[in-house]
């Protein structure tokens, strides 16, 4: 027995030093780091700004000289917002691209599916989208988990959606509206869950197919039911269906909903009928710091326009690769394990754009954003604003994650 | 009372397109007794091509109903064409050598190159398309409805009417309708069936491409949007029958008219299935659909 021991320890000692020569011969070789995200389809508008976001910040990284002496180089991957896709890409990257990490995930269920391969893996990976509340603790049994978060979770949006219609606009009996897929069911049961905090039971919880066209039985159901509010969980072209439908049947409430309502798809498609929809946003575009301001003109200067498709995807896919670049400078070293307790223990309080990241995770915690961090937007005249600026205000601008 | 008149209405409205679509699948089946299962596909081909057309005359100053009205031709011109290579690669060679599925392979696999061909030139995402007529909904007594159902309406019926007076009064229809009750015979009255049948198919896809125009401004426009259309006007054939024209308007109205129903008295998570279950029944009663008439296979 000792014997294996002895000699299992200078065979890993011959690995260890091979590897080490192999590393310092690679020196001015790029870490690779994957990015996974939707960049054509339905969800594509937050695919195409979370890449966008991700890629500015790794070329302000390389301009400033990299990380460990050594560019970043981005291996982006379409996963068409399918989960067989996103599983194949996952494989790709961790077995034939050798990443060292991965940014992205925009869907749920294709985060749910693909994260798995990194965790046997022990590939870290930063998903700065999707928003499923199970996605950072796949795994309770398993010791240490390589899933981390820069996006707020099902739970605090669906909390902030019922406080605001309930506490905030006194609105008592609200509708539930959710898509049939992961995300919209997920979504409605942390909704109503969040509801019945506050003593609330929705008065109707209707159901829709992606790619439904008429969506008048639903609305009509919601309307004779009585709601006085609209909670939905959905993405945007069935979210600018239901706005519609409102509008047809000559029917006005509030809609609030999940971060979605954010998206250009249903800006676009519901036009004037979509203003006035409320929902979580962890980032408005709006230069309310500096650092806000720079990264909204960077972000223009880059790639055109006056709107970002999504601000949200955009901001947290910027601030995931300055996290997961802090994380590596500090571990010294490319490899998984390192980099997960280095990102458990961060030393470097990074000034992001959605918030200052001070030991944004621990070896419990793998979320960076704390419910006190979004605020609700509002859709006004094509474009999302403050629903309530005084949330922004003075010293609020700036929200952090409370130490605990 | 007001809700049930809002959710026919709104029913109505959807199950005329289905109709349109069904109607397509119709006229290749009463000439070549085959269909056309890139159905879908033609009516988002239709679509696309509607979408860059308009946005193109929008671009040069005109109003959107002008550019809907001088987009029209150019849609129905694109069906003809698109219907008639269907026929040529899909469907011709399979006749020629009597398959019994060839053209079932034949035409799903185009639908599905159609639906790529569209995903390399589009993109993948759902576009808005620009609509003709005021998107401000009337009130009917205590009915709301947009102009652009009333338009589908009246569209959708105007055309079958058309191409139904088109094939009884004039002479190139009345071979539509010689070879649709016995290819054999017209063939031998010196009629070129082959050309009929090609002909029934550029405008079967051309009342799917003008489908298309129709629905894009209540929904949105993408590769993706023909497939469940297609799918539940294939339901509407069935259940109308293939071989009643009137049929499928009827059919189509079922299909839309139940869907709604269905949503709102019973749970909008079981608004397919009515329609699924009314498909079954109506093949094991009454096979050739509800107007359909039974036709005896003679071997």
């Amino acid at each position: 027995m000792a014997n294996k021991i002895f000699l299992a320890s200078i065979l890993t000692s011959t690995a260890l030093v091979g590897m080490t020569l192999v590393a310092s011969a690679q020196s001015n070789n790029p870490i690779k780091v994957g990015l996974s995200g939707p960049f054509t389809g339905g969800s594509s508008s937050m695919g195409v700004s979370m890449r966008d976001g991700v890629k500015l910040a790794v070329d302000e990284i390389n301009k400033a000289g990299g990380v460990l002496g050594r560019p970043i180089q981005l291996i982006e991957r379409d996963d068409e917002a399918k989960n067989e896709v996103g599983v194949q890409i996952a494989q790709e990257l961790i077995n034939k691209e050798k990443v060292v990490a991965t940014l992205g995930f925009i869907n749920t269920g294709v985060a749910q599916a693909a994260q798995r391969f990194y965790q046997e893996s022990e590939i870290p990976v930063l998903n700065n989208v999707a928003t499923g509340s199970i996605l950072t603790n796949q795994w309770p049994d398993q010791k240490v988990n390589y899933v981390f978060r820069t996006s707020a979770n099902d739970i605090i949006q669906s909390a902030m959606i019922s406080n605001e219609a309930v506490t905030r606009l006194g609105l008592k009996k609200p509708a539930i509206l959710a898509d049939s897929t992961n995300y919209g069911q997920l979504g409605r049961e942390d909704l109503t869950l969040a509801l019945s905090k506050l003593n609330v039971k929705p008065v109707a919880a209707e159901k829709f197919n992606i790619g439904d066209t008429d969506m008048t039985a639903q609305v009509l159901k919601a309307k004779e039911a009585g709601a006085d509010v609209i909670l939905t969980y959905a993405i945007g072209p069935e979210l600018a269906q239901i706005a519609n439908a409102m509008a047809k049947l000559g029917w006005k409430v509030p809609m609030v909903g999940s971060w979605t309502l954010s998206m250009a798809s249903y800006i676009d498609t519901a036009g004037p009928n979509g203003d006035g929809a409320i929902m979580p946003q962890t980032f408005i575009e709006a230069p309310t710091t500096p650092k806000r301001k720079a990264f909204i003109e960077a972000y223009h200067k880059a790639y055109g326009g006056d709107r970002m498709p999504s601000p949200v995807s955009a901001a947290q896919g910027y601030d995931s690769a300055y996290i997961l670049a802090a994380a590596i400078t500090q571990a010294k070293s490319t490899e998984g394990p390192k980099i997960r307790q280095a990102l458990e223990n961060l030393e470097a309080k990074i000034e992001g754009v959605v918030t200052t990241y001070d030991k944004p995770y621990s070896a419990k915690d793998h979320e960076a954003i704390s419910p006190n961090i979004p605020i609700m937007g509002l859709v006004k005249g094509g474009r999302v604003v403050p629903a309530h600026p005084e949330d922004l205000a003075g010293d609020k601008a700036v929200r952090v994650k409370p130490k605990g | 009372m007001d809700i049930l008149a809002q959710l026919i209405v709104s029913g109505i409205s959807v199950g005329m397109v289905y109709g349109v679509i069904a109607f397509g699948y119709q006229l290749t089946f009463a000439t070549s007794k085959t269909l056309n299962f890139g159905q879908g596909e033609a009516l988002m081909l239709g679509a696309l091509v509607g979408l860059t057309t308009i946005n193109f005359l929008i671009a040069t100053g005109m109003s959107t109903l002008v550019a809907f009205a001088l987009m029209l031709p150019i849609v129905l011109i694109f069906g003809l064409a698109q219907g008639a290579v269907v026929e040529f690669l899909g469907v011709r060679q399979a006749m020629r050598t009597k398959s019994e599925a060839g053209w079932i392979m034949a035409t799903i696999a185009l639908g599905i190159i159609f639906k790529n061909l569209a995903e390399n030139i589009w993109g993948r995402d759902a576009l808005r398309f620009p609509s003709p007529l005021p998107e401000q909904a009337l009130s009917l007594g205590a009915v709301r409805i947009q102009p652009m159902e009333i338009a589908i309406l009246l569209g959708a019926l105007g055309l079958m009417v058309a191409v139904e007076i088109f094939n009884r009064k004039s002479i190139y229809g009345k071979a539509v309708v010689a070879t649709a009750l016995d290819r054999d015979a017209a063939g031998l009255m010196g009629i070129d069936t082959r050309l009929v049948i090609t002909f029934s198919y550029a405008l079967s896809s051309m009342s799917a491409a003008f489908a298309g125009v129709l629905v894009a401004p209540i929904t949105l426009t993408g590769p993706a949007m023909g497939g469940a259309l297609g799918l539940k006007a294939f339901a509407v054939a069935i259940i109308g029958g293939l071989s009643s024209g009137y049929g499928v308007v009827v059919g189509g109205m079922i299909l839309g008219i139940t869907e709604n129903l269905t949503g709102y008295y019973i749970s909008t998570g079981y608004k397919d299935v009515p329609g699924l279950l009314l498909l079954l029944l109506v093949l094991s009663i009454k096979p050739a659909g509800l107007f359909g008439s039974t036709a005896i296979k003679k071997v």
